[in-house]
């Protein structure tokens, strides 16, 4: 239960990180007029929200995951809180809807923590899976059903919400791959013919997994997300590789690539746009360019310390509290407050590919790792979008950006990276008890002992 | 599978290296050329919202200042609690439409930018006080400005009244006028609205008459003609007579100048003076001037320049040189001296053809006349003031711009200008106790209903005592031939020569 405590103390941490992030804008605020902001009824308000919620989470860890990683729910609750106070910075409309979100997302991690007790259970239903993953892709393309916000019909309107089904679709998929990846894998490997240095399996073990991404792809593509384009295509590259180990996946996969991202440079008008802007923003930073240039002049306004959070003026940048949340902290945290942001990240992403290292079972290892690596590269993606590294493609950053759904299915994510990560250390424990009670303690080396150890604190 | 899953993460924490390195170069090393950028419009912003000081009248009244706006774009907003009495001086600021009047040639004093605050501003850094941002001090007379409004009322035209000796400029107005606070209002769309209905009203209100547009000077033109006779000792103010004529047909043509009114004048040059004879000066312009002396007697009155004065853009009047070439003579018809253009010449000696003079540089003519000749430098702002401490950190002070006539002239010219007020055309400008002396002007636009220009030039001074007023009332294009210089114009320059002295 060591594991608890360290998780006890590093939300203690991220509580103070925000609670005082809270406090910060809300005296700013207050001195300029914007708020009447109370000390003393506000912070406990919001203190008692924040302590509530972390530790009914983490109660819930201890009762239904104990022996679960300690860094991933910290490094989440950071990301969320942090966000969070950015974005009540930036909109206090958006900042309401999000501690809603926040809410039910804490509520689905529980729920999965309750439910999900062995992630295994799902490996039976992939198929279903892939069906249920492609058709949440597709309701948006159902007139009536789906709705078209800032150029993307990736929206489903249900009532006063707005949901976007890929993002629930992106896990549902993963989870698709992991199962069949792990049934088809040693097919994929062994069999079919080698063409050079490249070895092409059959078409009846390879057929439905490209139909599959093809499928997921072109949805995304009418829908005109390339931010999802590309991070499905980028999970699965990264599953197939985990799954196979075989280099020259990753090596087609990025001729496939590269094909598919010069077509529809070639096809589509939106896309050369986006790589024109990416090129050079600067050439029309009040028009095409406006984003990336003013997330750019944020950023250098921030500096090495920022301005101080509440002091800057990040409304200046468009979509500042879902896409491009990230200039806005570099903005007010500058380079060291977004430098920190990007560690929270690595750590995040460090300790989930952690739980897959240790995962008892192929499939939750490939469920890990594909989770991991989609929390990973989103985060990257987009950061990458507003830093220029890569054309701009709009995908939320994950915990941090405002957006019920992504909110929601990182926190499916998360729970279920804690329970693989139980399963899997409560395993090592039992067959540690095993063969001490069995006697053969001989058998264990000194070394696979003090493995365990490490893993059990 | 631990093998490839090494190799993604060791994939993925290469990723989050690049972000690191891109983020350092963009918010590190690249920081300073991407605030300098043309686009960054948060650079502009900045320096568009730091604090600034108060504009006040000599006598203290404030024209513009900062008022904070928690919430709102700009930390703060400039506030003109005079309307548009100081438009066109103090001018505005704002962030769509920049700044234009003393908010504009004195930004860095009200910023605290100038060297001498930035200079102060680095001593005071350990006392962490930071530049002082000026206050600016007006020349400008609250009474005489308010005066000068109501007196013109709604006639589009200007009243300019500064100090002869100093140049320091008391009144300046102009009509129509409007209210800066609607340019000077954080909501970008709200100021651009008013912008536009600004730029299309009628007589457009954003322009500065008095200093930024020139007109016909007419009749207070022949100041500066007679200055040029007596400079050159072509004339005195008794000698020659004109014969009393109510025509002069200039040689090289047969269209006659006629005087106002169709009357008869002549006599020696104070007489053509008092009564404004535009015949006397025609011929005395055309035939015993000439082009040459008549063109440097105007640029040595300021003309053909641009005048120096502490607001933007101040438009140079106008007075043409070129009267194309000597033509041969004499002979019986042509007298020697005459030039293709000399027609052209008669009418430029009495303030037509292409003379063209903003308001203040008429006021600067009847400034240099009273003063010795001396054409003081305008100047709106007389000092900057700390803000903090209120000691005076620039003074603007006093400043001669040009020498216009020697002493003798002057005094022989405002001694006719005088006699102008006390028996000719300015007899409406006259004020008990007061030496007053004038120079009116109608210039007839020769439009159909008659529309005229009405001017009055003039000077005033205790008895005994220095000039303390020149003033130059322009009221423009006024309907009616009773809309004269003296009829229209010279009233408005007693009731702010009754106001001064009081």
């Amino acid at each position: 239960m060591r594991a608890r405590s360290v998780e006890l103390v590093l939300l203690i941490l991220a509580t103070f990180v925000t609670v005082v992030g809270f406090v910060t804008i809300g005296l700013v605020q207050a001195e300029a007029g914007d708020v009447n902001f109370d000390l003393r009824d506000d912070v406990t308000g919001f203190l008692l929200v924040v302590v509530g919620l972390l530790l009914g989470a983490h109660i819930m860890i201890r009762l239904f995951a104990p022996l679960a990683d300690a860094m991933l729910f910290p490094c989440a609750a950071l990301l969320n809180g942090l966000g969070y106070v950015m974005i009540s910075r930036l909109d206090q409309g958006l900042a309401d809807s999000q501690s809603a979100w926040t809410f039910m997302g804490v509520a689905a991690f529980c729920l999965v923590l309750l439910v999900l007790r062995d992630p295994r259970r799902l490996e039976p239903y992939r198929y279903t899976l892939a069906v249920v993953g492609v058709g949440l892709l597709l309701l948006p393309l159902v007139p009536g059903l789906g709705a078209t916000i800032n150029g993307a019909r990736i929206w489903l309107r249900v009532g006063p919400f707005s949901i976007q089904p890929g993002e629930f679709a992106k896990v549902v998929l993963a989870a698709f791959l992991a199962g069949y990846l792990v049934d088809k894998r040693e097919l994929l490997t062994l069999t079919g013919r080698r063409i050079g240095p490249l070895h092409v399996p059959h078409a009846r073990h390879f057929g439905p997994l490209l139909l599959a991404w093809g499928v997921a792809l072109m949805v995304m593509t009418a829908e005109r997300d390339l931010g999802s384009s590309l991070l499905f295509f980028t999970l699965f590259v990264v599953m197939f590789y985990v799954a196979t180990a075989r280099a020259a996946y990753v090596f087609s996969g990025l001729v496939l690539f590269m094909a598919g991202a010069v077509l529809s440079w070639r096809m589509f008008s939106h896309v050369q746009r986006r790589v024109d802007i990416w090129l050079d923003p600067f050439a029309d930073a009040k028009g095409s360019g406006f984003q990336i240039a003013e997330a750019a002049f944020a950023l250098a306004d921030g500096g090495l310390t920022g301005t101080g959070l509440g002091q800057g003026t990040p409304k200046k940048i468009p979509y500042a509290a879902t896409d491009m949340i990230f200039a806005a902290f570099g903005e007010e945290l500058g380079l060291l407050g977004a430098s920190a942001l990007l560690m929270t990240f690595m750590f995040f992403v460090a300790a989930g590919f952690r739980v897959a290292t240790n995962a008892r079972s192929p499939f939750e290892k490939l469920l890990a790792a594909g989770f991991t690596a989609l929390i990973g590269f989103q985060a990257f993606i987009i950061i990458a979008g507003i830093l220029r590294v890569l054309p701009l493609t709009g995908v939320t950053l994950p915990f941090v950006s405002y957006g019920g759904s992504s909110l929601i299915s990182n926190y499916i994510i998360l729970a279920v990276l804690m329970r693989i990560s139980h399963n899997s250390t409560e395993q090592r424990a039992e067959e540690l008890d095993e063969i001490e009670r069995s006697g053969h303690s001989l058998n264990v080396s000194a070394r696979a002992r003090s493995d365990w150890k490490a893993v059990a604190r | 599978m631990n093998k490839p899953l090494k190799h993604v993460v060791a994939v993925l924490l290469g990723c989050f290296t690049i972000l690191f390195v891109q983020l350092n170069r963009i918010q590190f090393y690249d920081a300073d050329a991407l605030i300098d950028n043309a686009a960054n419009t948060r650079t502009i912003q900045r320096k568009f919202d730091v604090p600034r000081g108060l504009i006040v009248t000599a006598d203290g009244v404030v024209a513009a200042e900062s008022l904070d706006t928690p919430g709102g774009v700009f930390s703060r907003q400039r506030n003109y609690p005079q309307g548009n009495l100081y438009a066109h001086t103090v001018g505005y600021l704002s962030f769509n439409f920049g700044a234009d009047g003393v908010e504009r040639t004195y930004n860095d004093a009200l910023i605290g930018a100038t060297p001498g605050q930035e200079l102060s501003g680095l001593t005071d850094l350990l006392d962490g006080e930071g530049n002082p941002i000026g206050n600016v001090v007006l020349n400008l007379d609250h009474e005489l400005q308010q005066a000068a409004k109501a007196q013109l009322g709604e006639r589009p035209g200007s009243v300019v009244a500064l100090d002869p000796v100093t140049g320091a400029v008391k009144a300046m107005w102009s009509y129509p006028s409007f209210d800066p606070n609607r340019l000077a209002v954080n909501d970008g769309s709200v100021a651009n609205e008013a912008w536009t209905e600004l730029v299309e009203a009628d007589g457009n209100p954003l322009r500065p008459r008095a200093y930024r547009e020139i007109d016909f000077p007419g009749s207070t033109f022949k100041v500066i003609t007679a200055s040029a006779a007596l400079e050159r000792g072509i004339a005195t103010m008794t000698q020659p007579e004109f014969e009393p004529a109510a025509e002069y047909v200039a040689p090289l043509t047969e269209r006659p100048l006629t005087n106002f009114g169709g009357g008869t004048c002549g006599g020696n040059l104070t007489e053509l003076l008092v009564v404004s004879c535009n015949t006397g000066f025609g011929k005395l312009a055309a035939e015993l001037i000439g082009p040459g002396a008549l063109s440097s007697e105007a640029e040595d009155f300021g003309f053909n320049q641009v005048p120096p004065l502490d607001l933007p853009d101040p438009a140079a009047s106008r007075f043409p040189t070129d009267y194309g070439s000597l033509v041969a003579g004499p002979s019986e018809e042509i007298p020697a001296g005459v030039y293709e253009d000399t027609p052209l010449l008669a009418q430029a000696g009495i303030g037509q053809y292409d003379v063209q003079a903003t308001p203040l540089q008429m006021a600067l003519v009847a400034a240099a006349v009273s003063n010795g000749g001396r054409v003081p430098t305008a100047h709106v702002v007389d000092r900057i003031e700390d803000s903090v401490t209120l000691e005076v950190i620039d003074d603007v002070g006093p400043g001669a711009w040009r020498q216009a006539v020697d002493q003798d002239t002057a005094g022989q010219v405002a001694q006719a200008m005088v006699q102008v007020v006390e028996r000719g055309s300015g007899r409406a400008a006259a004020v008990p106790g007061v030496v007053v002396g004038a120079k009116t002007g109608t210039a007839q636009l020769g439009t159909d209903p008659p529309r005229s220009h009405a001017w009055l030039i003039a000077f005033a001074g205790r008895p005994d005592g220095p000039p303390e007023l020149a003033v130059a009332v322009l009221v423009e294009g006024q309907e009616g031939l009773d809309q004269t210089g003296g009829g229209a114009a010279a009233p408005i320059a007693r009731a702010l020569f009754e106001r001064y002295f009081q």
